[in-house]
């Protein structure tokens, strides 16, 4: 009796659950998860976005091989995308690690800077932003101002094969706003006692960091490395808006060119295995982190 | 005994989930079903009444991109037709040209797409290609579509293959617009309609010595590229659209080599200060419109703008774009946008009426006033000549003036123009050239077999 209960009740309950996730479970296969096979699909097709679906014509690998082999600007794309992650990445954890470390001192109106610099991140991602960074970088823009108040030469920023890129790597050094917090969070979970030993023992800042500070907080250095990098290599908007890609392809990135390949030149085809090769991308770069991290990321709990 | 109080409070949940969730699609119901629906079905009201004798009414949707103004205007004239013929019942959706154009390939893929939608000349020939966009002359000759008043230089645009598959709604053509007290100041006459391009480049270091301004904004375009070979009596694409349309890449490369004298001598803005300053902004923000040239590379209907822009002391004219020493005009007549009647059109003739309406009807164009170019009906025009401001009737002038000596149009970009223009022709031509990363020949090299290696694809 009582079992037969149970077993209602577990069924009702599973039914409760579905009709609960229900709406984000249907989002999900019609919005993700169908969206995603059918781009499986189109990655082995030559296939227009104009056409209506049947026009889709199976060619197996041709796709890949036009990526690899025929295109030019395909690894112009990649060039420029590894250069926007190798620098804006680092720089922005780097950021991100000082001031939070600035503002874990416990000085006087620190929750007020903390959603200070916590504010670009929420807007960072954004067309207004992207279109304030034109006006910043532009020729008669804020940054040559304050250049030429100096006394230094100006440049066109975001007409300069050069220095194109660094404008859109400064923005992404800018939003380090959800990193900051996530060390922050991490710095606060280091014991004191720790630091005071050191002190007792003579060590000086420089040393209480790396002997202290970065050890403890490598799971966190290990996290925001792989959001950083995953977020890094799928950098769209930013370019799209304030450079589209020019000049001379030098910001031309790589969700950019899938985006101008599926929605400008229609080559749905093509765009959707550019998106394939960009998944593997990720997880071998994620993978390889992975795989070292237990070279430099100290675990407590492990030692026990 | 907690059991059933919790299945209870669930059923009571679930109730009360039922009845909010009901009502509310009951509410969402309502509107529509009240007589007066919301705003795009709006103008049907007045004509409903009218509507029962005669049967069903014929629902009709169109597309369009443009400005606000161009906005305002269409939905006025569509307001128009309605009101004349009460079985016709119009909806419509209109966005800008990136978003119509997103809007429009989506619909292509679900078999959705409007009766009526404006068609840009870049992609007519792709449209009918894939049989997106229907022919219209059966609507022609049954006299739906009356062009009786229309030149045929003037249609000439819409056909893709022989067939009409897209009406002109304004013709244009390109110019070079001339600030015409900068070229007092610099003690220069404006050019001659038949200019050259050395005259060209004297012209421009003339003022940028003089005048202390750029001289000219606007050459790094694919446009001019086109045009140059089409004074040669060539064009930049083979008329089968499978390959490049030119033989000799001299003319190119010494264009390219004019264009890094001029930059050299800051006579135009630097490919970098372009790029950084003025890509992608709209007329009013470039050069010419605020003071920093003499001279900008326009189609012509975009003078009324530059002019209003900047300004009634200041007065905008218009020269034809210069040609080489001995050849022919640089220009054509170019439809600016169309109308095209699609696959999915349930109602093609009733479709192709409304476009005739849009094209000869004197009240529609009072409304319309040339906003997307000059009226391709010759009664229309006259109508609307006496009405014209200052901008508008150079525009008028300057087109008439074209028409006389304009080559003939050449065939639609063909697939791929895009592809090419964005992934070729500004990056690994015009900027490797200007940021002297590649020599004007070999940029020019590339070009052509990098057009024939993607209008290869278009060989059936």
């Amino acid at each position: 009796m009582a079992s037969s209960i149970r077993k209602k009740n577990f069924k009702q309950n599973n039914w409760m659950g579905y009709f609960f996730i229900g709406p984000w479970l249907l989002a999900f296969l019609a919005f993700t998860l169908l969206p995603m096979a059918a781009s499986l699909y189109f990655a082995f097709n030559d296939y227009s976005s104009l056409d209506s679906l049947d026009k889709a014509r199976w060619i197996g690998l041709q796709n890949f091989e036009r990526m690899f082999f025929n295109d030019n600007k395909y690894w112009k794309s990649v060039g420029a995308t590894l250069y926007y992650v190798i620098f804006a990445i680092p720089l922005r954890l780097t950021m991100a690690l000082g001031l939070a470390m600035l503002l874990n001192t416990g000085r006087n109106g620190v929750s007020f800077y903390r959603a200070a610099f916590y504010a670009p991140s929420i807007v960072g991602g954004s067309i207004a932003v992207a279109v304030m960074w034109r006006q910043v970088f532009g020729t008669e823009g804020l940054f040559n101002a304050a250049i030429r108040l100096l006394g230094l030469p100006t440049r066109t920023w975001l007409g300069d094969p050069d220095y194109a890129i660094w404008t859109l790597i400064a923005l992404a050094v800018w939003q380090f706003g959800s990193p900051m917090l996530i060390f922050l969070a991490g710095l606060k979970q280091i014991p004191t006692e720790f630091y005071e030993a050191a002190s007792i023992d003579g060590a000086n800042g420089v040393r209480k960091f790396i002997s202290i500070t970065l050890p403890l907080l490598s799971p966190v250095i290990f996290f925001n490395l792989i959001m950083q990098m995953i977020s890094g290599l799928m950098v769209f908007t930013q370019a799209f808006i304030i450079t589209g890609g020019a000049p001379l392809d030098t910001t031309l990135f790589y969700a950019l060119y899938i985006y101008r390949r599926a929605f400008e030149n229609f080559q749905m085809g093509y765009a959707s295995a550019m998106a394939w090769v960009l998944l593997i991308i990720i997880a071998v770069f994620a993978t390889i982190v992975f795989k070292t991290s237990n070279q430099w990321v100290y675990y407590e709990s492990k030692e026990e | 005994m907690l059991a059933p109080k919790s299945k209870l409070s669930r059923r009571k949940f679930l109730q009360a989930a039922a009845i909010t969730g009901g009502s509310a699609l009951l509410a969402a119901c309502a509107p529509a079903a009240t007589p007066a629906p919301a705003k795009p079905a709006e103008p049907a009201k007045p004509a409903a009444p009218a509507a029962p004798a005669g049967g069903k009414a014929t629902e009709l949707r169109m597309a369009w991109w443009g400005s606000q103004d161009r906005h305002d205007r269409t939905i006025k004239v569509i307001d128009l037709y309605m009101k004349k013929n009460p079985n016709v019942k119009i909806t419509y959706e209109f966005a800008g040209f990136a978003d119509h154009l997103t809007k429009m390939t989506t619909q292509a893929a679900g078999n959705q797409l409007p009766d009526i939608m404006q068609q840009d000349y870049a992609w007519i020939a792709e449209w009918a290609g894939r049989g997106l966009i229907i022919p219209l002359d059966n609507f022609a000759s049954s006299g739906a579509l009356n062009f009786k008043d229309v030149s045929e230089d003037f249609l000439k645009g819409g056909r893709v293959g022989g067939k009409l598959v897209a009406v002109n709604l304004g013709s244009n053509s390109q110019c070079f617009s001339c600030d015409q007290g900068d070229f007092e100041k610099t003690g220069l006459a404006l050019p001659k309609d038949d200019w050259t391009w050395d005259d060209f480049e004297k012209t421009s270091m003339t003022i940028k010595e003089k005048a202390g301004k750029w001289a000219v904004h606007g050459l790094y375009g694919e446009q001019l590229w086109k045009s140059l070979y089409l004074s040669l009596g060539e064009w930049s694409y083979a008329t089968d659209g499978t390959a490049i349309g030119y033989k000799d890449d001299a003319p190119f490369v010494n264009y390219l080599k004019m264009l890094l004298r001029l930059q050299k001598a800051n006579a135009i803005p630097s490919r970098s200060e372009d790029l950084a300053s003025f890509d992608g902004k709209s007329v009013e923000q470039q050069p010419l419109a605020v003071g920093k040239a003499a001279m900008d590379s326009h189609w012509s209907n975009q003078v009324v703008a530059v002019q209003k822009a900047a300004g009634d002391s200041r007065t905008i004219k218009m020269v034809p774009l210069p040609r080489p020493a001995g050849g022919k005009s640089s220009n054509y007549i170019k439809p600016s946008q169309f109308f095209s009647v699609t696959r999915d059109s349930k109602a093609p003739e009733e479709a192709a009426k409304f476009i005739d309406f849009f094209t000869n009807d004197i009240e529609a164009n009072d409304i319309l006033f040339a906003e997307r170019g000059v009226p391709i009906a010759g009664k229309v025009r006259e109508a609307m000549i006496p009405k014209l401001g200052k901008a508008q009737k150079e525009m008028f002038d300057y087109v008439a003036r074209v028409s006389k000596i304009a080559e003939p149009i050449r065939p639609a970009d063909p697939p791929g123009h895009a592809d090419l223009v964005k992934n070729v022709f500004n990056p690994q031509v015009i900027d490797a050239v200007m940021f002297e990363k590649a020599k004007p020949e070999d940029a020019a090299a590339l070009l052509r077999k990098e057009v024939n290696a993607v209008l290869a694809k278009n060989k059936k």
